[in-house]
């Protein structure tokens, strides 16, 4: 029985992680019914600030964030103002293969400016974990936890009792009546995109203490940020939320109960299946899938 | 898509007479097929070309149903890696000829197409996209952990026996000229599919799939079909570059960025067209091969760099590919001018 608490416990502080490296997906592609498929590579970067604050200047991952999260956001209003504002309404081809050459061209860059070596972080932090009766917890996995539900909490706060996640939100309803209402469709989008990516650096700050970072690391959570975002449904903030943590306990419930080698394959099948069986997700709007389309 | 691309997919083509512009395309197509014969020394020169021809081949495969069929598929690399292990299997346990390899790869990777296609079905843009990096991802877990099979993450390696039978060489040239035979097969269908009910039908089915519908088009049956041509095909590049390289690694087969690479390659030259993915794939190999001798490093670094911004620019300014946009700036040129 202990057994099985600790599971999920672990499972549902991984989820946490899972939920902060995919918001900012959801939420770009909520707005702006685009894919960032170089979502991962942002993240990237993210790891490497704060792993070469701490290197350089010995700043705490935590502290970090406040480095991370501003800096992120301006590479974020940049990217869009160069790239990712002229695929807007353009076929999927451009959508899709421009985020791809901005992929390839990121890992390379990293690749040539930080070799391909795997760096962790050496801290006392990394190793510290505490009891709570018959469970163990991570301490840098209960805080990434924290922080996660923090962040959403504000993020969900900010949507929903400011004029500009007001703003936001309708742009994301119907960008056509937003803009009769006053709304700029393009300064809302380069805010959403620069938000996602912001919310990135956060997620860098919280996962170097527990992931070793190298250039092609944002492959893999960027997978299990797609897995997350289209379970929950594609642009729904509750959907990321759930979809984080049920893919947390999948992972972390396969590992255990099958193999640690096939826990990917496990949340891969789920993936296929909910696509194919509700491409909207388990909390999508009807009609994600369709409009994404378009 | 735009109704422009529809226009420079479906082509009139009238019956071919001979003229001085055809024979010189003639001419150009031979010289280049017997360039590798007075190059036989240059092996390095050799390899280029026969990647090109390679590379064209899958990425032409790709583009019946990215191109035409408009599913920008993400996962082709699953269709090579069933290809590349299904012949090297057979080969390297069995003793089976990788000529009867490439048919059970084409056969095998044909009906795993199908079944993906089938379940696919009402999955459009960014989604079916997602699906399909998902179901290469989830190939590569299995090639990983089947070590009975597949020796794990190592690969097999396929030991080098030259002789026809066994589809490998000592001469490249060799080589060279079976990939263009591969490669006649998809060029040749595209070709066919410009001027024919089955590529009208997919290209219908690509731009309004409710209009294709409400004409008594089987956008179903249609699909399909293009899914299982394609998955074929690109199997039968995976069991010649298997024979070719002499081994088979999962990380590479089934990996993400050789999907990525087969659709840039296609996308680049542009999609919808015969020759389009072959521009493309010369392209991008050789764009590859220079960056590299003059930036310095072998697997990425500064050149991919460089690779990865040029697809951004290509993307953004010439989205219809290069192939499409020099033929529409030719037409131009030559309505402007007197001797039309």
């Amino acid at each position: 029985m202990d057994i099985v608490l600790q599971l999920l416990v672990s499972g549902v502080l991984l989820g946490g992680i899972y939920v902060l490296v995919s918001i900012g997906l959801t939420l770009v592609f909520g707005v702006m019914k685009i894919v960032n498929f170089a979502h991962g590579d942002f993240l990237m970067l993210g790891m490497f600030g704060a792993f070469f604050l701490f290197q350089s200047l010995g700043l705490n991952p935590y502290v970090s964030i406040f480095v991370m999260a501003p800096a992120l956001f301006l590479l974020g209003t940049i990217v869009y103002q160069t790239i990712v504002g002229r695929t807007i309404s353009r076929s999927p081809v451009v959508q899709i293969f421009a985020f791809i050459g901005l992929s390839v061209a990121l890992q390379n860059l990293a690749l040539v400016l930080f070799s391909a070596d795997y760096r962790a972080l050496n801290t006392p932090l990394v190793n510290k974990v505490f009891q709570v009766g018959p469970v163990h917890v991570s301490f840098a996995l209960l805080a990434a936890f924290l922080v996660a539900s923090i962040i959403t909490l504000l993020l969900f706060l900010f949507l929903h009792y400011t004029y500009t996640g007001k703003a936001i939100r309708s742009a994301s309803q119907d960008r056509f009546a937003a803009t009769l209402m006053g709304i700029s469709n393009q300064k809302i989008y380069r805010f959403t995109f620069a938000l996602g990516l912001g919310l990135l650096g956060i997620a860098g700050c919280l996962l170097i203490p527990i992931y070793s970072v190298y250039p092609t690391v944002g492959e893999q959570f960027a997978l299990i940020a797609f897995v997350v975002v289209v379970l929950g449904g594609l642009g729904s903030l509750p959907g990321a939320v759930a979809g984080g943590i049920l893919i947390g306990l999948i992972e972390t419930l396969s590992s255990y109960f099958i193999a640690p080698s096939m826990k990917q394959l496990v949340y891969f099948c789920v993936f296929i299946l909910i696509l194919i069986l509700r491409p909207n997700g388990l909390f999508g709007k009807p009609g994600a899938a369709e409009v994404a389309a378009e | 898509m735009s109704l422009e691309q529809v226009g420079a997919s479906v082509p009139v083509e009238k019956k071919q007479k001979f003229t001085l512009k055809n024979g010189m395309q003639l001419a150009g197509i031979l010289l280049l097929l017997l360039l590798p014969l007075v190059l036989q020394e240059q092996d390095f020169l050799v390899d280029t070309l026969i990647m090109i021809a390679l590379w064209g081949f899958v990425a032409s495969a790709w583009n019946i149903v990215g191109g035409y069929g408009g599913m920008l598929s993400l996962g082709h690399a699953a269709f090579f890696g069933i290809g590349a292990y299904t012949s090297t299997i057979l080969f390297v346990k069995y003793g089976v000829s990788p000529w009867i390899g490439i048919m059970a790869g084409a056969v095998v990777a044909g009906l795993f197409g199908l079944f993906i296609g089938a379940v696919t079905l009402r999955l459009h843009g960014p989604f079916f996209s997602l699906c399909t990096i998902a179901v290469a991802e989830v190939l590569m877990i299995i090639a990983i952990n089947w070590h009975s099979l597949t020796h794990g993450s190592g690969g097999i390696p396929v030991p080098f026996r030259p002789g026809a039978v066994n589809m490998m060489f000592d001469n490249k040239v060799t080589y060279f000229y079976l990939a263009v035979a591969l490669l006649a097969i998809p060029y040749g269908l595209s070709r066919w599919m410009n001027r024919s009910h089955f590529g009208y039908y997919l290209i219908g089915v690509r731009e309004n799939e409710q209009a294709a519908l409400a004409l008594g088009i089987s956008s179903v049956k249609i699909r399909l079909i293009a899914m299982v041509i394609s998955s074929s095909l690109t199997a039968m590049g995976g069991t010649f570059y298997a024979q070719y390289i002499g081994i088979v690694e999962p990380l590479h087969e089934f990996s993400f960025q050789l999907s990525a690479q087969i659709a840039l390659m296609a996308i680049i030259g542009g999609i919808g067209t015969a020759g389009g993915p072959i521009f493309g794939a010369a392209l991008i190999t050789l764009l590859g091969t220079v960056l590299r001798s003059t930036l310095g490093g072998a697997q990425g670094g500064v050149q991919a760099v460089v690779y990865g911004l040029l697809l951004v620019v290509v993307v953004l300014v010439i989205p219809q590919g290069i192939v499409p946009w020099f033929n529409r700036f030719m037409a131009k040129r030559k309505r402007g001018s007197v001797h039309a």
